[in-house]
């Protein structure tokens, strides 16, 4: 059963006013009431609806993870530790150029821009970043467009606005989303959504995921940054693999690292009661390749996400390898690890285990999300 | 009603719907011919979309009161139905004679969806109710088709006089308007009066 | 405004009470008047202003009453006979120049005109000036009738002659605004030979103080003997009356009517005074002896009241027990203006006698029917107002900008932004140039754990009044605040008078147009100018500014009042609602433009679900145009 869609006071009650928000952007774009402004949604007036698209399609709303899975592959939920899985292999694009723009393997830039050449998407909504570090939603049509947004963002970024306002537009048929966790489980909710005005989903083509454990807050990051390098000149954030623990900061003047804990203080609190870290509910999700440096974990789902890598290879546009066993396990553990927390922060939010927030599971799904 | 000694009307309407320029039209005529004629009304605030009365107290006798009292109107003039209907409410009896434009201007609670705006039926049924005899013209209507809005507190002005319930003659409200208006707005101002005297009937 | 200047004398004349005030002071043979506008004194300097010309007389509007006040006294002291007109909050301003006066003393008659608002309907508060007589020991006046508007006028020049002092005269909304006949009289040119001498050593200042103020007192013995005689006082009804009404002011004609009303014409006598302060002891104390109950009727505070039952405590015996009744007793009340039907039921009650001011049926049915709407109709900014534009950027930016920020207010059209035409966004409103002053502390609690951007918001005219010295306080202190001035080229709110910034004096002549940015700049300021109808860019402005942190910056928003440029030019859009993409109810816009922005020229028709504009009322500014989401509303520019 479809949980209950109530209107912009509850979402605010509920979500926003809560400070549950992932500022995935699925709630703003739509209408003249919800906007997002350096790093927050804000209402800028009171909007009296009661049923309205803005709870119906955020993903920190009640969720049937069943509807919503069957609306995107067809099938119920699969609580498999990452997901529902068709394969898991390790990519690369091919040849320097595009790789050396993208985080590690440029697999996510190569994709995206092989689906706008072929026509698979006569657009893509990806998410850039602007000055003094805060990434927005952008619409890009080509290549050069793509690499311009290639690059990991830390910082959470609304970037479904741009699909909602763009997917207006007569300008676009075909857009495929470079999505987080959340924003591909949004994009999966307006998909499966009984309202009906879903934002013209029916135009989205393609959805690549990234691999996420959390998003950083932007205003008080920025601060907290900007008193240690110019936000102008940083080019790029990483963090690299166990045991490094810090977060890396590269600047054209220099590079700086940051012990990790001093930046967890500003992950979103939405990302603590997040289960999903390989976007679940996408055509393909792409990662870190642990270990295998300038190389990507890809995880394929649907058929679309399969037939997309293969004519990706067949064309020399990606290096597909396979992905070492240890690898997929330890994907497996990183994944039920965030789970885990995910579950716990959130029965210690609502006080009881049988009140899951947002999450509407069966008892047969919430055990196998978690073996014990 | 026409010897009735003060007579007092008001009227009534929106900020800037021009209810000042008419009592102080329908003052002067009466002023030059002779009668003592006292005008009491709000500037200011309340013309910014407010509720707006001019009270007007004409008498062969005395100076009288810029205020009339509760339930002491002789004629209530509106310039918009609902006003017209809060006027009758306070000032109003069963005597009274009502001529009131129908054309609503919607209050900002009407707008924001707190309040429902009473139909034409209800208004024209409570304006009923509440004189010996009351009219509901489309003043506003006919300043439209005339070309210019603002025209409909000149065909009020005409209604007014149309009942023929003020001591004065139309010719002498249309000398005061030639006094008044610049040569050039004086045969529309005309027109329109012409036409709001034809809208009602003989009320004395 | 009538033609005061050229009236026939002797003609019957219908005349706004201010009108009457203007035209008995030409008669007086005035040569200079001043004022800031103000409701309900405006028309006073207003209509002065324009005849000055024909009457070869000076008039200014004056940047704030205490300079008008200053400038119309410098008149009088050079033998110019001069009038000085405001509403009560400018007496405020005016004060302490006012208080050193009355210990100084004048030469050629000034009079000081304070125009009261009772009920507020015009104000942010409801005060009587009267007491300020009583303080500064100067005579004041209060006009009943329109014929007395004008007379009194004219014979408050006399009488400030006489006395060497200011003499006060004091109006309400419903003197000065209303209308009535009056007969003209005969006017006088002004003295055409001005010079000031200041013979005798301190003869211009208050100084000695006590002398001075000892000279102040024997002025009001002095006053108080003219007044035993004064055609402004009179008496009306029986020798021996059961009760005695005194009344001054609108008291008069609703103290009368009221004794009418319950026929009481035998048994119920009127004193009306016209000077009300320094009372005419003997008189009074004469009618009073008469008479066991007084009924005291006068708007705002009981001040007649109090001086009357002053005057029987001075010498009981001279009049015998008397019980007041008033707005002390619960018999008028303490606030709001009287009307004919306070008075009636007053007398009513304390007579004992039953009055129906309508029969029961009526009243009944009355009573129902107005169950179909009770709402009052709420004042708002006009259709095309550039300050509903400018408080919708104001409330994004701060609901944006997150910290809490908010907007200290002031006086003036935009002061309705304390209620939802503004979207509440003004939290402070009191006095000309509080915004400022306020934010001036608010700017400087950072000590304090306060981290909320502070916004003061004022309109042009008031920039000039009051805000340019609180604003360099500020600077000064270094307060961390955004100025925002509303500048609509206009001071609207009272009538659309010229001010420093317009470049047009009041007598119409061409003035240098002081650039408020550029006394912003001059003080080294950071300076943003907006256009406010441009939504996006002054939003982005304000954010800016706001998050600008340190020191005071300055935000113009600049835009003619509507009101004023629809008496030049017609419209420049022509509005439509393409009903096809109205959104209306649905998510989306949940009705923006109707529920929310409320402009008075959009409403909502429930029956078809869409948005329309309302032809008689849009000014066609074209802003909802820019508000609405589905672009449904068209705007198409109209030739010039």
């Amino acid at each position: 059963m479809s949980p209950e869609i109530k209107g912009c006071q509850q979402l605010r009650a509920e979500v926003i006013d809560r400070d549950l928000c992932s500022l995935c952007g699925a709630c703003v774009g739509m209408c003249p009431y919800l906007v997002a402004y350096k790093g927050r949604v804000v209402a800028l007036d009171d909007c009296n609806i009661s049923q309205g698209r803005c709870y119906a399609f955020c993903p920190r709303t009640p969720t049937d993870l069943d509807l919503v899975s069957d609306s995107t592959f067809g099938a119920p939920y699969d609580a498999g530790p990452i997901g529902t899985v068709k394969d898991v292999i390790m990519t690369r694009a091919a040849g320097d150029g595009v790789r050396s723009r993208g985080q590690y393997g440029g697999t996510v830039s190569a994709l995206a821009s092989f689906a706008l050449e072929q026509g698979l998407i006569d657009s893509a909504v990806l998410t850039s970043s602007g000055p003094d570090i805060l990434p927005e939603g952008t619409l890009v049509r080509d290549a050069a467009q793509v690499l311009g947004c290639a690059r990991s963002n830390y910082v959470a970024s609304p970037t479904l606005a741009a699909f909602n306002q763009r997917a207006r537009g007569d300008d676009v048929r075909k857009i495929g989303v470079v999505a987080t966790p959340c924003q591909a489980l949004a994009l999966a909710k307006m998909r499966a959504s009984p309202l009906e005005n879903r934002n013209n989903i029916d135009k989205l083509g393609l959805v690549i995921g990234l691999f996420c454990t959390w998003a950083l807050r932007y205003q008080e990051f920025a601060r907290f940054l900007s008193d240690r390098v110019p936000l102008g000149g940083i080019s790029k954030f990483d963090i690299p693999p166990p045991p490094a623990d810090v977060f890396q900061v590269f600047s054209d003047s220099r590079e700086i690292s940051i012990p990790l804990d001093d930046v967890r203080p500003f992950i979103r609190p939405a990302c603590n009661i997040c289960l999903d870290m390989t976007a679940e509910f996408s055509d393909v999700s792409v990662g870190a390749a642990e270990g295998v440096s300038g190389w990507n974990t890809l995880i394929v789902r649907s058929d679309r996400g399969r037939e997309l890598v293969e004519a990706a290879r067949a064309r020399g546009v990606i290096e597909v390898d396979a992905l070492p066993e240890e690898n997929l396990n330890h994907l497996k553990e990183a994944s039920l690890g965030k789970r885990k927390r995910g579950l716990s922060n959130i029965v210690k939010m609502s006080g009881s285990e049988d009140d899951l927030l947002y999450l509407n599971l069966s008892s047969d799904t919430r055990r196998t999300l978690l073996p014990e | 009603m026409k010897d009735k000694d003060p007579l007092n009307i008001i009227i009534t309407g929106v900020g800037g719907q021009g209810n000042v320029l008419l009592s102080q039209l329908a003052g002067k005529a009466l002023v030059r011919n002779g009668y003592h004629a006292t005008i009491g009304e709000t500037y200011g605030a309340s013309q910014r979309g407010g509720a707006v009365m001019s009270h007007l107290r004409v008498s062969r006798e005395k100076q009288y009161g810029p205020l009339i009292a509760q339930g002491q109107a002789d004629i209530v003039l509106g310039l918009e139905p609902l006003e017209a209907m809060r006027v009758l409410a306070q000032y109003g009896n069963p005597d009274v004679i009502v001529v009131s434009n129908s054309r609503p201007i919607f209050p900002p609670a009407v707008s924001s969806g707190d309040a429902e705006y009473p139909t034409p039926e209800q208004i024209g049924g409570a304006l009923k109710q509440l004189s010996r005899k009351a009219w509901l013209v489309d003043a506003t209507d006919i300043a439209l088709e005339m070309g210019a809005p603002i025209l409909a507190n000149i065909v009020m002005m005409g209604a007014l006089v149309g009942t023929g319930l003020l001591p004065l003659g139309p010719e002498l409200f249309e000398t005061e308007l030639a006094e008044s208006l610049k040569r050039d707005r004086l045969d529309i101002n005309i027109t329109a009066f012409r036409r709001g005297l034809a809208l009602v009937g003989d009320a004395a | 405004m009538a033609n005061v200047a050229t009236f026939e004398p002797g003609t019957a004349q219908l005349l706004m009470g201010n009108e009457g005030i203007a035209r008995g002071a030409l008669e007086a043979g005035i040569g200079f008047a001043a004022a800031y506008p103000g409701t309900p004194s405006s028309e006073i300097i207003g209509t002065l202003a324009e005849v000055a010309k024909e009457a070869g007389i000076y008039v200014e509007w004056s940047v704030n009453e205490k300079v008008a006040l200053e400038a119309a006294t410098a008149a009088s002291f050079a033998g110019v006979r001069a009038i000085v007109a405001m509403k009560q909050n400018g007496l405020n301003v005016a004060l302490d120049f006012l208080m050193g006066l009355g210990m100084t003393g004048t030469n050629a008659g000034l009079v000081l005109v304070t125009c009261d608002d009772p009920g507020a309907l015009s104000s942010t508060e409801e005060e009587d000036s009267r007491p300020v007589a009583k303080w500064a020991c100067l005579p004041l006046l209060e006009p009943a009738t329109f014929q007395e508007e004008k007379d009194m006028t004219k014979w408050a020049f006399e009488l400030s002659e006489a006395l060497k002092t200011v003499c006060l005269l004091r109006g309400v909304t419903r003197t000065s605004h209303a209308r009535g006949d009056v007969r003209i009289g005969e006017s006088l040119p002004p003295n055409r030979e001005a010079k000031f001498e200041a013979a005798v050593p301190l003869q211009y200042t208050s100084l000695p103080a006590p002398l001075k103020h000892g000279l102040a007192h024997q002025k009001m013995d002095r006053a108080r003997e003219i007044f035993e005689d004064s055609p402004f006082n009179w008496y009306e009804g029986p020798e021996e009356p059961e009760l005695l009404i005194v009344t001054c002011g609108s008291g008069w004609f609703y103290s009368l009517e009221a004794v009418e009303a319950l026929g009481v014409e035998k048994t119920v006598g009127i004193l009306k005074l016209g000077a009300t302060w320094p009372l005419p002891e003997k008189l009074v104390r004469r009618r009073l002896a008469r008479v066991e109950k007084v009924l005291v009727v006068e708007e705002i505070d009981p001040f007649l009241e109090g001086n009357l039952k002053e005057l029987v405590g001075e010498d009981p015996a001279a009049v015998g027990a008397v019980k007041f009744y008033g707005k002390r007793s619960g018999h008028i009340p303490l606030s709001g203006e009287i009307n004919p039907d306070i008075v009636t039921n007053a007398l009513s009650r304390i007579l004992g006698k039953e009055y129906e001011p309508v029969d029961a049926d009526y009243a009944q049915k009355a009573l129902g029917l107005t169950g179909l709407f009770t709402h009052p109709r709420m004042v708002g900014f006009c259709a095309g107002c550039p300050h509903r534009a400018t408080f919708w950027s104001v409330k994004n930016a701060l609901k944006m900008d997150g910290r809490g920020g908010f907007v200290t207010g002031d006086i003036g059209c935009y002061t309705m932004a304390l209620g939802p035409t503004g979207f509440w966004q003004l939290k402070t409103a009191q006095a000309m140039g509080s915004a400022a002053g306020m934010a001036c502390g608010f700017g400087n609690l950072g000590g304090f754990g306060f981290k909320q951007p502070v916004i003061a918001a004022c309109g042009d005219s008031t920039f000039f009044h009051a805000t340019i010295p609180a604003l360099i306080s500020g600077i000064y202190n270094r307060a961390n605040y955004t100025l925002l001035v509303l500048d609509n080229s206009a001071t609207a709110m009272t009538g659309f008078q010229p001010h420093p910034g317009t470049g047009v004096t009041a007598m119409g002549e061409p003035a240098p147009a002081i650039d408020i940015a550029a006394v912003c700049r001059a003080l080294g300021l950071r300076v943003e100018v907006a256009d406010p109808f441009d939504l996006k860019d002054t939003t982005k402005k304000l954010l800016d500014l706001i998050q600008d942190e340190g020191g005071v910056r300055v935000l113009v928003s600049r835009r003619e009042c509507a009101l004023v440029r629809a008496r030049r030019e017609k419209p420049a859009y022509r509005m439509r609602v393409d009903a096809a993409r109205c959104i209306g109810e649905s998510c989306g816009c949940a009705r923006i433009c109707t529920r929310v922005f409320q402009c008075p020229g959009l409403i909502w028709d429930a029956a078809d679900g869409v948005a329309k504009i309302d032809e008689v009322i849009c000014a066609g500014c074209g802003v909802c145009a820019d508000v609405c989401p589905g672009g449904a509303i068209i705007r198409e520019a109209n030739q010039p």
